[in-house]
């Protein structure tokens, strides 16, 4: 998958353009921790994400499951169905704690 | 003469007399990453640090989190109403203990709790409980319950960090036996600021923006104004840049920018007809608008050597903003924005490596000032 990357905060005007999609995932921790705020993408390849069965979508999208999928890619595509970033990290958590996803490698997901 | 890379002079250390050629930092220490690691501990270890704002967390409780460099702490209001700052390390093992928690949504909690094992603090960082499996030995068939010593409360709490305040604004040192207190690194900034009622004023905006440069760059740039004429052309209106001053202490600088005489005087907060920009080393500035009742902060927090944050802080008599100062933050916004497009060129030149060292002018003093701190904490 590859870039350019936008997304911007959905409080204030902040915005961050990437080529890694883990760079936005990255942004969004650093804005959040002084912000509170959230991030929405403004600009992804198209992927056509039409589940919001987040381990579905992780595994339509994972090529080596031994890598797993960098988690900005996992937010671009999700964020197909309005997603935000938070959303979809939230989300990520909630899956791993259910044992539905791993993370083989940091901020890289697969499905079990 | 200009120290390109390619000249026969080598770079020398920043010179004490700034009429000297070498008057300034050498490139590489705004775009070296062994520099940025060094000057977490030279500089984001050793000097006072601003914390964050009193009137953020008015009641017993409250609490937000700040992170600096590769430290995070918690700032919260004890039982007492003394704001005290804590390493957001558990005592037991060490794993971090609330979640990110901004100043400007800041929490509430009874007492700190670390979610690995239950450990629990009193407000005051003293270790209130822990789960009944550190007071007994059940799992461990070579050990009996009698053998099992209480954990002391005093001598098992949080790892507290040195705080002190100007008025309202609350300041961390993480070095346990500061070689400067707060009051003498502060000098009489303490003594200003502390005449003001700062404290009346509430937290209004936040904005926090990301820019792609070296914080020192930033930090230089707010330190003069000779790019202002050039770049702010809508800021400089009402301003006499002539009449106006840049005053350098040890380890603080204002940038007094006169206004012209028709500014009402309910419009600023101090006496002076000026507005006083406040730079406070290392990396925090108090910025006293001639045209505005309310103050800023900002905070120029590295993200690493090419990255930094400005978290930029509003305060009114009322948070809720009338149209005047709704117009007056847009202006500082724009400021900012043209201050960024600035910085961001600025260091696409030192990254490009073609500059050894650069050169300062005779009214870039603060600047000098700031380059002097610099280098004497590397020297540390």
């Amino acid at each position: 998958m590859t870039g350019p990357f936008v997304a911007a905060c959905v409080d204030c005007e902040e915005r961050r353009e990437a080529t890694d999609p883990n760079e936005i995932v990255r942004f969004y921790r650093r804005h959040q921790s002084v912000t509170g705020h959230d991030v929405a993408w403004e600009q992804t390849p198209s992927l056509g994400v039409a589940s919001d069965d987040v381990p579905e979508v992780v595994s339509s999208l994972v090529t080596d499951p031994e890598e797993g999928v960098p988690l900005g890619e996992l937010s671009a595509a999700m964020s197909e169905l309005g997603w935000t970033v938070g959303e979809t990290l939230d989300a990520v958590y909630d899956h791993r704690m259910r044992g539905a996803l791993w993370e083989p490698q940091d901020d890289y997901v697969s499905a079990v | 003469m200009t120290r390109w890379t390619n000249s026969a002079d080598e770079t020398q250390a920043v010179s004490p007399d700034i009429t000297d050629e070498t008057n300034a930092l050498p490139a590489d220490c705004f775009t070296d990453p062994d520099v940025w690691e060094l000057e977490k501990e030279t500089i984001f270890a050793n000097y006072w640090l601003y914390a964050g704002h009193e009137n953020c967390i008015p009641e017993a409780g409250d609490y937000f989190t700040r992170t600096i460099g590769d430290r995070q702490v918690i700032v919260a209001r004890d039982q007492e109403g003394e704001v005290r700052v804590f390493y957001n390390v558990c005592a037991h093992r060490g794993s971090k203990m609330v979640e990110d928690t901004p100043m400007t949504d800041p929490g509430n909690m009874g007492r700190i709790q670390c979610p690995y094992h239950l450990w629990t603090y009193d407000l005051d960082g003293s270790l209130r409980s822990t789960p009944k499996s550190f007071e007994e030995a059940s799992l461990n068939p070579d050990l009996d319950d009698e053998e099992v010593s209480g954990l002391d409360p005093d001598e098992n709490g949080l790892l507290e960090v040195q705080t002190d305040n100007i008025g309202p604004l609350i300041f961390l040192n993480f070095d346990d036996d500061p070689s400067l207190s707060l009051d003498e690194q502060a000098g009489k900034m303490k003594t200003r600021l502390e005449s003001l009622p700062l404290e009346e004023y509430e937290h209004a905006r936040r904005y926090v923006s990301e820019v792609e440069c070296n914080w020192k760059t930033f930090a230089g740039n707010y330190s003069e104004c000779d790019h202002c004429q050039a770049n702010h052309q809508d800021w400089i209106k009402g301003i006499q840049l002539n009449e106006s001053e840049l005053e350098v202490n040890d380890y603080h600088w204002v940038l007094h920018y006169t206004h012209e005489e028709d500014i009402e005087d309910e419009l600023r907060i101090h006496d002076e007809h000026e507005a006083q920009f406040h730079y406070f080393w290392p990396n925090f500035t108090v910025n006293m608008y001639g045209t505005a009742d309310g103050y800023g902060t900002y905070i120029i927090d590295p993200i690493d050597e090419e990255r930094f944050q400005l978290i930029a802080d509003y305060y009114f008599a009322d948070p809720d903003l009338s149209d005047a100062e709704e117009e007056f933050v847009r202006t500082s916004r724009q400021l900012q924005e043209e201050d960024f497009e600035l910085v961001e060129r600025q260091y696409d030149g030192l990254r490009s490596g073609a500059l050894a060292q650069a050169q300062l002018g005779p009214n870039e003093h603060t600047l000098h000032r700031f380059h002097r701190l610099v280098q004497e904490a590397y020297e540390t």
